[in-house]
């Protein structure tokens, strides 16, 4: 790649742009009445996402993915809080804020697009409504401009028949259909940055394309969080990945280079648990063990007890830094070894 | 229709549209649903049928039932009648006949809506009932609306955040609530408000004043049971995906209660509050008997202590049809609550 293009590509994937969202260090902490020590969902995570860019939060349930996005909007669920670290939109901090402020960031500068959309549309409530109080509530509009607002949403992401469907209600939809309503409903207000939580897992392998069909063409320069379990679904959009494990980024950087070089044991151990038809290898190898529970109290590296190349310094935690030129949370990135 | 059927000529050309071909089959959209009107008129029509059925089998099972409770005869005749008055008595009223012919006069008249004479007073029975109707539903509309007025806004609040202290308070004060009998509340009021303070008339019809206590007494162990079920359905509701996407776009405690957990949760409280109906129609009889009122059920109570036939026959039948109409109001309310409910063309 000659120094030109890859500026080009840089620009047009928005790594050189400004940031619009940068979160610091954040904590997530669950009390645990019955036992002594509180538990981490999510433990110093910090990342920035750039205008125009689509960053893939990557790991296993429980890695604290979820609940790293559900931070970002002030909807971590109680009993848990952020204890640290701070999460600012462009120049403003939005986790301290408070409620009623908080309330005008959710929809409105951020919008979330949940994993089922079989149980996130109320079912007594037609589309309409639902997406008619979203409107109604951040934007200047009388109720039948919120109503043409709404129309245009299901349209553009590309629901048929749009303007009939704003009468319909959930259960009238299919499962993909009804994603594309919870993806309206997240777009409609023109949010800053899109958080997409698992927003094609629950769907089946068609419905499934057609949704990240939607993401590319309709959402290509949105500045985007994508979370999923799936790398194939984080190379297919992402500008960026960040990999999770145990409440804490453990390797990021471009999508090029987590999918081509890992450095991070843990992200080849996932690569190679990909079902792949480009190359051609013996069999699919899982990752033995379990990541750590909310049970565990990890000392050192969270990975180590499931690595094969654990050594005597793995007792120690490794932080995110740049080592060989890349951003890894490891004492022997690979090539090192 | 022809949109449809053009959408499925081009079945084949993507994904896209063969996802749209699937959908017009189930869709609102395109005017699948049969209309709620419609869909009204034939919940209704069912009813009606159903009810026809109901009253023939409910008659025949009270005829026979009381045929078998004592002879009404001996009960007319009084003490001092000997047997040639219960022979006189019994011609007169028919009881001498066979009891199957006895059955099929009764079933003749029931078609014109006879029921014949009270034995009590020689009054037309059916028209003794509807004597008693406006007293009866005064107190039925006064106890209902106070129940709704009450149980909706306390439930909701109440199933909002269920951990909070005062909300647990509340639901504590419901509890001990449900667990008063309606007696015990009545027979407190009239201690309190007629003895004590002689506020309120204790007994009878005597205007609006007179309706106060009687409504409390019964709103106040119906009420209990709408709170805790609208409650607990609240604060299931407040915990659905449904309410974590509206948060996420900003909906505040407000939007969140009342725009979208209760009307989830008053899918399961409309199936109670209409049997609550149902029994405030026919039942409130402890009630009425306590502040001694005027109603359907005292009537129905006095009646079949000195056998008077016909009057119970005739309070039992309006009491079963306005029980059928509280049961369809039930299930229209139902279409209207849940657009699931609504059903779609096959």
């Amino acid at each position: 790649m000659t120094l030109q293009t890859e500026i080009e590509s840089r620009v047009s994937s928005g790594l050189d742009n400004e940031v619009i969202l940068s979160v610091q260090d954040v904590v997530v902490q669950f009390p645990r009445p019955k036992k002594k020590t509180p538990f981490n969902a999510v433990n110093g995570v910090s990342f920035e996402l750039r205008k125009g860019e689509t960053l893939g939060l990557v790991g296993e349930s429980g890695s604290g993915k979820s609940m790293t996005a559900l931070s970002l909007l002030g909807l971590v669920p109680i009993p848990g809080k952020i204890i640290e670290g701070s999460i600012n939109l462009r120049e403003r901090r939005i986790d301290n804020l408070p409620i009623n402020m908080l309330r005008k960031v959710r929809g409105n500068d951020l919008g979330m697009v949940f994993q089922d959309p079989m149980t996130g549309l109320n079912p007594v409530r037609n589309i309409g409504s639902q997406l008619c109080e979203s409107v109604i509530r951040h934007q200047k509009v009388s109720k039948s401009e919120a109503t043409e607002i709404a129309f245009k949403a299901l349209d553009d992401v590309g629901i048929p028949s749009a303007r009939d469907r704003l009468e319909a209600f959930p259960h009238e939809l299919s499962g993909g259909l009804r994603q594309r309503v919870m993806i309206a409903l997240a777009l409609i207000n023109h949010p800053e940055v899109i958080i997409a939580d698992e927003a094609t897992t629950a769907l089946d392998a068609t419905i499934q394309a057609q949704i990240l069909d939607l993401f590319r063409e309709r959402l290509s320069n949105a500045t985007m969080i994508l979370i999923t379990h799936d790398m194939g679904v984080a190379a297919e959009i992402c500008d960026r990945i960040a990999v999770m494990y145990a409440g804490r980024i453990v390797e990021t950087g471009t999508i090029e280079e987590v999918l081509s070089s890992p450095r991070h044991p843990y992200t080849m151990g996932l690569l190679s648990a990909v079902p792949r038809f480009d190359i051609r290898r013996p069999k699919l190898v899982p990752i033995p063990g379990q990541p750590p529970t909310a049970e565990d109290i990890v000392q050192g590296c969270a990975f180590s007890s499931r690595c094969k190349f654990t050594q005597e310094n793995c007792a120690e935690r490794p932080l995110l830094k740049k080592r060989d030129n890349r951003l890894v949370a490891c004492w022997f990135p690979k090539g090192e070894v | 229709m022809t949109d449809r059927e053009e959408k499925n000529n081009r079945i084949n050309v993507d994904q896209d549209e063969k996802e749209d071909a699937n959908l017009v089959t189930a869709s609102a959209g395109d005017v699948e649903t049969i209309p709620v009107a419609q869909q009204t008129v034939r919940t209704i029509l069912r009813r009606l049928a159903e009810l026809v059925f109901l009253l023939l089998f409910v008659s025949t099972l009270l005829f026979f039932l009381l045929r078998l409770t004592g002879d009404p005869a001996a009960i007319l005749a009084g003490e001092t009648g000997d047997q040639e008055q219960l022979e006189l008595i019994r011609k007169q009223y028919g009881f001498d006949k066979p009891l199957y012919v006895q059955y099929g006069v009764f079933l003749m008249k029931m078609l014109v809506l006879d029921f014949g004479t009270s034995l009590a007073n020689a009054q037309d029975a059916l028209g003794l009932v509807f004597e008693r109707l406006p007293t009866s539903f005064t107190l039925v509309l006064i106890a209902f609306t106070a129940n709704l007025i009450i149980s909706i806004p306390l439930g909701a609040w109440l199933g909002s955040r269920p951990d909070r202290t005062g909300r647990k308070l509340g639901s504590t004060g419901v509890f001990i609530l449900q667990g008063i009998p309606g007696y015990i509340t009545g027979l407190i009021l009239i201690q309190v408000f007629s003895v004590e303070l002689r506020w309120l008339p204790s007994i009878g019809n005597q205007g609006p004043e007179s309706w106060i206590m009687p409504a409390i007494t019964l709103a106040s162990f119906q009420a209990p049971q709408v709170i805790r079920v609208i409650s607990a359905n609240v604060s299931e509701a407040m915990r659905e995906d449904y309410i974590r996407t509206a948060r996420a776009n900003g909906a505040g405690f407000n939007t969140l209660l009342w725009r979208h957990a209760l009307k989830n949760a008053m899918l399961g409280a409309t199936a109670l509050i209409g049997a609550q109906v149902s029994f405030l129609i026919g039942g409130s009889i402890i009630t009425e008997v306590i502040f001694a009122w005027p109603g359907l059920g005292r009537l129905l109570v006095t009646s079949v202590t000195t056998l008077d036939f016909p009057v119970v026959q005739a309070a039992v039948f309006v009491i079963s049809v306005f029980v059928y109409l509280s049961i369809t109001a039930t299930d229209l309310a139902f279409i209207f609550i849940d657009p699931r409910l609504r059903r779609q063309r096959a």
